[in-house]
């Protein structure tokens, strides 16, 4: 008994609190919605094939590690 | 085209684990994930070998045929990457690897894994080359820089190769032909003089 009136006492507060998180998703989902874009452009991704081209130059750089591992 | 390739001189591994810890920092992996280690065989007795690992960029890579988003692509110069945008961490490709190279930021099931990590041969991810984004989910991309993986680059032993497979095969095949004793290091003789043979 006693421990049904703790519930129902508590309840309020409970609804409370998911208040305020659910409040608080909604904010940071309509705050991210706007950063969103923003951050989009700033991030561009490559395209499938730019990705997927080769970066690997031989370079003076890699010759001189090259030449170091040899005899 | 060049295929880049790691390839590791277990006769020259002193499992210093300089590589691990240079990849770490030049990359600022996160805790619980290790895109190298050292794997040591027979430790401690006679003839115990040190091999160092990572991913091995698979011609016919397991991960990406397993992958359920699709998320792997190989580029031109054979280097397998994936994008962390499309992965779900399901772990799939974790089990496809014979080299359990893809590592998890977090311990869980299914999806709770977070996005996989893996090396990436220091050559990025999908966004902009040297962009701040393709920083934070995949480290720096020295390939892009005309550099090659700072793992193999700053190997004190030069154990560690990357680069051209061919060029890298025929560095280890003069390698070979010349040693006939010990690692052929410098210097191997003189340390360790007839109590270690390999």
């Amino acid at each position: 008994m006693r421990k049904d009136r703790e519930v129902r006492d508590a309840k309020p507060a409970i609804d409370g609190r998911r208040g305020f998180l659910k409040g608080a998703g909604i904010a940071a989902a309509a705050a991210a919605a706007v950063v969103a874009p923003v951050a989009g452009e700033a991030q561009a991704t490559e395209s499938r094939s730019d990705a997927r081209k080769a970066r690997y130059r031989e370079t003076d750089h890699v010759r001189r590690f090259y030449a170091t591992n040899r005899y | 085209m060049a295929r880049m390739k790691f390839l590791c001189d277990a006769d020259r591994c002193i499992e210093c684990n300089a590589c691990v810890t240079a990849c770490k920092n030049e990359h600022e992996v996160p805790w619980g994930i290790n895109r190298r280690r050292v794997v040591t065989i027979n430790d401690g007795k006679p003839g115990e070998r040190s091999v160092s690992m990572a991913c091995m960029h698979c011609t016919d890579a397991p991960c990406a045929a397993v992958c359920p988003v699709d998320c792997f692509y190989t580029t031109a110069d054979g280097v397998v990457l994936h994008s962390k945008d499309l992965c779900i961490g399901c772990g799939y490709c974790f089990y496809a690897c014979p080299f359990g190279a893809p590592q998890y930021p977090r311990v869980g099931n299914f999806g709770s894994r977070g996005k996989m990590d893996k090396c990436t041969y220091c050559a990025g991810g999908p966004e902009a080359d040297g962009s701040a984004a393709e920083y934070a989910k995949y480290g720096s991309n020295r390939l892009a820089e005309g550099k090659l993986p700072l793992c193999a680059e700053m190997c004190s032993t030069k154990a560690l190769l990357a680069g051209d497979g061919e060029i890298i095969a025929s560095i280890y095949r003069e390698r070979v032909l010349k040693r006939g004793y010990g690692s052929g290091a410098w210097g191997w003789s003189t340390a360790y003089k007839e109590t270690v043979k390999t």
